[in-house]
């Protein structure tokens, strides 16, 4: 793998790049030898003594319909069924099992008119798949054979697959709290006239020399996380409820089941096992209401909840399907005037996350380019199918495929480069952010561009491809994105983070972000190493505990090593600052005056004979600080321990650029994508391998919406792809040459000047294969995925043939 | 949707030929012959219910694969996917057959899965069953008291259907020695590289100089079951090989074909290729000759 650096020697909290022991170092993983020799322990891995298991009775007759009668007598006499429940049998209590209400304000969540309307089991099924009833077994087997006698007697309701039929006057209502089925449009209060933007819209496209304008439709894709939801939950003889889960968001489940089952915080015991994934399928709850319930039905007894993947996949958040129009105008000169778009998605049958993505997809609209004048509209309707919810690059990917061939449609029609467009029209340093209310802190997406475009060879390959003969049709495309670190101030970001210094001056970090597969505990790790001065072997990482650990509001938004990373290195500096303050003492000099070697000596810069070693001085705060005899303090007492509750000032977004080549067979439709080149402007590399990982693992999702990935629907909203033979992802072997490209630019507000990477990568690759197609095929494709089905569908349509 | 409920099987694990016939004479239909198990554990995984489980784990001596210029090849039974690969005589005489095993599903499941299997699954998208149909061959029918040859082209009867009878065992596949001249390829459209076709062709031919004789065409996941392409090869048939040609036969499968729209593909699609990769596997296989 290529990767450039761009070296700025500046200080950056106080510390010179020249000195970092670990940071940029691409240290072992701290959790590699668990996953990798099998030994891991996943939430499914849990067993307890007398553990029971349950399974959720889920509708496969329709995707609309209410429960008319249900009799779960003959499931309850199956051998080995301890328990079965049906919506009377558990709390009645709505909820919310996305966590997005917690992470605004209040007056924010209820301006946005966020709802609670889920329940445990229902009598209205909304999906394919929906939760009726609950069994609890002695067995997985017992479980599942008595959930086949449950019977259940349903009215059949009209199944609605798409917005407009959802919205139709006489359709069923989802929620008598969203009239219209409407789940969400934005609310005037907050964006007046319901719409994000600048100027007069309509006067700039009477202006504007070209105005191009289209329909486009994104997928509803899988997360496809390795690992499926798995619970253990136990409501324990003290009357406490444990959960041993994998979510995302410990800390906001623990929160929400909490005032689910209306009981104290203090005792609800969230543990976060090994995750295998997210990708926003765990962002918020998932089964954890169910299982907890069902534990709650069986005191002093563990209760096990794992689904088959199939069934995973149709329980667990998928990303919004998206209907997104969009007009641009632009001058002659490439200008661009004006920009108007509305995102219309199908939101699945429950509400979740409803406000957010509606809003994020027009964020990112509005955060790429300077356009004279842009208005977005965005809203959700109900739909029969499996709950969206939060995808990495929560509305990105998809305003990325639209933007960025209609980007590339009207430099077509001026004649203009589109990599040229884009470096001088893509948003910069001082101006407004996705937001529109925070300014750009950094940016170095021209670099990004002219590193890539040099990587791939952009000009002269755009100007070959630009006449070729024959049946395989080659192209380039580019294209650009931006993302966030953390959602701060639309939502609420907050990481604590207490560090302990143990006797031997080792340091125990205690923090509850989320490890979930993207390297963070080993990156907040050498935040933490860097920072005390301490070597990476003596500093530990402890998550996932609800006791232990403080507030974190959890994996979501590339937030982790921006705010975690941030909250970390702030306790660290505070401990490292407690300990050099009892050295100075002794050694009376000034904490200034003192350092820190790789033997954990503290010494005095100026004249290193004179050292106290760091484990003494946390010896002698435990063991050692008083003469027996008179009681005297001989040395400090008390154990150093630093605590912050850290909120971000920002969220530095980085920039990125993904340029792909492809190969399309005109006889096919077969796209073979040759290479693909991504760099990102992430501010620093604390450690360049991960960074890359999310880049690479990026582009195997994004090439995989743009492509092929989505979940598919009968007439009657079955659906009938959801295992791993029937949708399919880019695999090892399918993946195209690829070069990570990490632009360090650091910026004023990351630790060390770092931005995020987690999601950025899977953007970028979505806009830049459709515009490659484009230059192969001279075919713009409007309806994701871009399948050789559609390709040769279209050449048939419009004639064209390639000789 | 997967079940955790495997329901209740008697597994039998015959230790020769003859105690296996004996086993399929006496239980029949009942009974649910096992060789690589890929399907048929993928299947119990999805509901499918066997009364007796009959694996040819334990019957000696039919993983073989052998090869005589004279008689051709012959594949047991048990012979793996991956035996083909390995084989330079499957390679270099039955390239069809060796291409086909190439890319045939992943590494794990080419170690395991059979090829005389992949015939009686009698799937239309079995990748190997389209080699074996250009190729063509037959498979030896054993039961108790007497044994039959079935010719490829009479062993699928519907989808997933057989000609196999309940007290049959197919042990052994074989597939004549090419004489000189002979042609043959494979090629196949998946969504992703390691999957089921979406379309899959095999050809083989018999060459005199340009001119093509005993033409055999194989495609799959086109009609109920594997079939040949009776309209594309009275095309060929004794005919000069040119571009021509070639194009005419590609637009006589049209004829051949009766493809449906399910999880992969569409049948418009499936019509719009069939053609064109049935013209690129005979350029294929002559490329090779």
């Amino acid at each position: 793998m290529q990767r450039a650096r761009r070296w700025q020697w500046q200080r950056i909290e106080g510390i010179q790049m020249s000195e970092f022991k670990t940071i940029g170092k691409n240290e072992q993983r701290v959790d590699i030898r668990s996953k990798v020799l099998g030994t891991a322990v996943y939430a499914a891995d849990v067993n307890l003594p007398d553990m029971l298991h349950g399974k959720v009775v889920r509708c496969y007759e329709h995707a609309h319909a209410r429960v008319v009668s249900l009799d779960l007598s003959a499931a309850a006499a199956v051998p080995g069924v301890v328990k079965v429940l049906g919506p009377k049998d558990v709390t009645s209590k709505a909820f919310n099992k996305s966590v997005i209400d917690l992470m605004a304000s209040e007056s924010t969540a209820q301006m946005l008119g966020d709802i609670e309307e889920q329940h445990i089991f229902t009598d209205h099924v909304k999906f394919y798949g929906d939760g009726i009833a609950g069994i609890i077994a002695t067995s997985e087997e017992a479980a599942e054979q008595a959930a086949a006698l449950v019977a259940v007697e349903y009215e059949p309701l009209p199944v609605y697959l798409t917005p407009e039929a959802s919205a139709a006057p006489d359709a069923v209502q989802f929620t008598d709290q969203k009239p219209g089925n409407l789940a969400f449009s934005l609310p005037d209060g907050m964006f007046p006239g319901g719409q994000l933007g600048w100027g007069e819209v309509d006067q700039a496209f009477e202006g504007a020399d070209l105005v191009i304008e289209d329909t486009f439709y994104t997928p509803k894709q899988k997360q496809c996380q390795m690992e499926p939801n798995s619970y253990v939950a136990l409501y324990d003889d003290e009357g406490r409820l444990n959960c041993w889960m994998s979510s995302q968001m410990p800390k906001l489940v623990h929160e929400k089941l909490a005032r689910l089952f209306e009981m104290p915080m203090s005792q609800v015991k969230v543990t976060q096992t090994v995750v295998g994934g997210g990708f926003g399928a765990r962002l918020g709850m998932v089964m954890e209401p169910e299982v907890c319930a069902m534990a709650l039905a069986v005191p002093g007894r563990p209760v096990k909840l794992q689904q088959p993947r199939e069934e995973d996949w149709l329980t667990s958040p998928s990303r919004h399907p998206s209907r997104y129009w969009m007009k641009l105008g632009f001058k002659k000169d490439g200008t661009p005037a004006a920009c108007d778009a509305r995102s219309t998605n199908f939101k699945g049958g429950y509400y979740l996350d409803g406000s957010a993505l509606a809003s994020t997809t027009g964020f990112w609209l509005q955060g790429m380019y300077r356009f004279d004048t842009l208005r977005y509209k965005g809203d959700s309707y109900f739909t029969n199918q499996p709950v969206c919810g939060a995808f990495r690059g929560y509305g990105n990917p998809q305003t990325n495929f639209v933007l960025e061939q209609m980007i590339d449609r009207g430099c077509a029609e001026l004649n203009i480069d589109p990599l040229e467009w884009r470096k001088k029209w893509h948003k910069q340093v001082g101006d407004m952010s996705w937001l529109n209310a925070t300014p750009y802190t950094s940016c170095a997406l021209d670099e990004c561009l002219d590193q890539g475009a040099e990587a791939i060879g952009w000009a002269e390959k755009r100007a070959k491809y630009a006449s070729q003969t024959g049946t395989k049709r080659r192209g380039i495309g580019v294209s650009v994105g931006n993302h966030t670190s953390g959602a701060f101030p639309m939502i609420l970001e907050q990481t604590t983070c207490t560090v302990r210094l143990n006797e031997d001056a080792s340091a125990t970090v205690l923090v509850a972000c989320s490890e979930i597969g993207q390297g963070s505990h080993t990156t907040l790790r050498q935040i933490a190493a860097e920072t005390l001065g301490l070597p990476l072997d003596d500093v530990r990482l402890d998550a996932g505990d609800s006791d232990a650990n403080g507030f974190d509001i959890g994996a979501h938004a590339s937030r982790t090593l921006y705010v975690g990373g941030t909250a970390v290195m702030k306790a660290c500096e505070d401990a490292r600052e407690q300990l050099f303050a009892r050295a100075a003492k002794l050694l009376q000099t000034s904490i200034d005056e003192l350092d820190i070697d790789e033997n954990k000596q503290i010494f005095v810069k100026d004249s290193p004979d004179r050292f106290v070693s760091a484990a003494k001085i946390c010896r002698d705060g435990s063991f050692n600080f008083a003469n027996p005899q008179t009681g005297e303090l001989e040395g400090e007492p008390g154990q150093i321990q630093a605590y912050v509750s850290y909120k971000p000032d920002n969220n530095s977004p980085p920039f990125f650029s993904t340029f792909v080549e492809v190969e399309v067979d005109t006889e096919t439709g077969e796209v073979d994508v040759l290479e693909l080149v991504s760099s990102h402007d992430i501010g620093r590399a604390i450690h360049p391998a991960i960074c890359e990982g999310q880049m690479e693992g990026g582009a195997q999702q994004g090439l995989g919406m743009a492509l092929m990935e989505e979940i598919y629907f009968d007439d009657n909203g079955h659906v009938t792809n959801n295992s791993f033979t029937d949708y399919k992802m880019l695999g090892a072997s399918d993946m195209p040459k690829m070069t990570n490209i990490l632009v360090e630019n650091p910026d004023p507000y990351g630790p060390f000047g770092a931005k995020s990477v987690g999601e950025a990568g899977l953007v970028t690759p979505v806009g830049a294969t459709a515009n490659a197609i484009f230059q192969a095929t001279g075919i713009q494709f409007t309806q994701g995925p871009i399948t050789p089905e559609k390709i040769l569908q279209a050449i048939k349509e419009k004639g064209l043939s390639y000789t | 949707m997967s079940t955790r409920v495997l329901t209740d099987f008697d597994l039998v694990l015959p230790g020769s030929l003859s105690e296996a016939l004996d086993i399929l004479a006496q239980n029949g239909s009942a009974v649910t012959v096992v060789a690589g198990g890929t399907d048929i554990l993928v299947a119990m995984k999805a509901g499918f219910k066997a009364d007796m489980v009959m694996s040819l784990t334990a019957l000696p001596d039919l993983d073989y694969l052998d090869y005589d210029a004279s008689s051709g090849l012959r594949i047991g039974a048990n012979a793996s996917i991956a035996q083909v690969v390995d084989s330079a005589d499957v390679e270099r005489h039955y390239p069809a057959l060796w291409q086909a095993a190439k890319i045939f599903a992943t590494p794990q499941l080419r170690n395991t899965a059979t090829v005389v299997g992949n015939l009686l699954r009698g799937s239309p998208a079995g990748d190997c069953c389209a080699a074996v149909a250009a190729l063509g061959g037959s498979l030896t029918m054993a039961s108790a008291g007497s044994t039959r040859e079935l010719d490829i082209d009479d062993l699928w009867v519907a989808y997933g259907t057989t000609a196999r009878a309940d007290n049959e065992l197919a042990v052994e596949l074989k597939i004549p020695a090419p004489a000189a001249g002979r042609v043959s390829a494979f090629k196949r459209l998946t969504r992703v590289n390691e999957d089921l076709a979406k379309l899959n062709v095999a050809v083989s031919l018999q060459m005199d100089g340009s001119t093509c004789s005993d033409v055999r065409l194989a495609m799959g996941c086109v009609a109920p079951t594997m079939i040949r392409l009776p309209s594309a090869e009275a095309v060929l048939e004794g005919s000069e090989l040119n571009s021509e040609t070639l194009e005419k036969a590609a637009a006589a499968v049209q004829e051949d074909i009766s493809p449906i729209d399910d999880q992969r593909s569409t049948a418009e699609y499936r019509r719009g290729v069939a053609g064109v990769y049935l013209k690129r596997a005979v350029e294929q296989a002559c490329s090779i000759a």
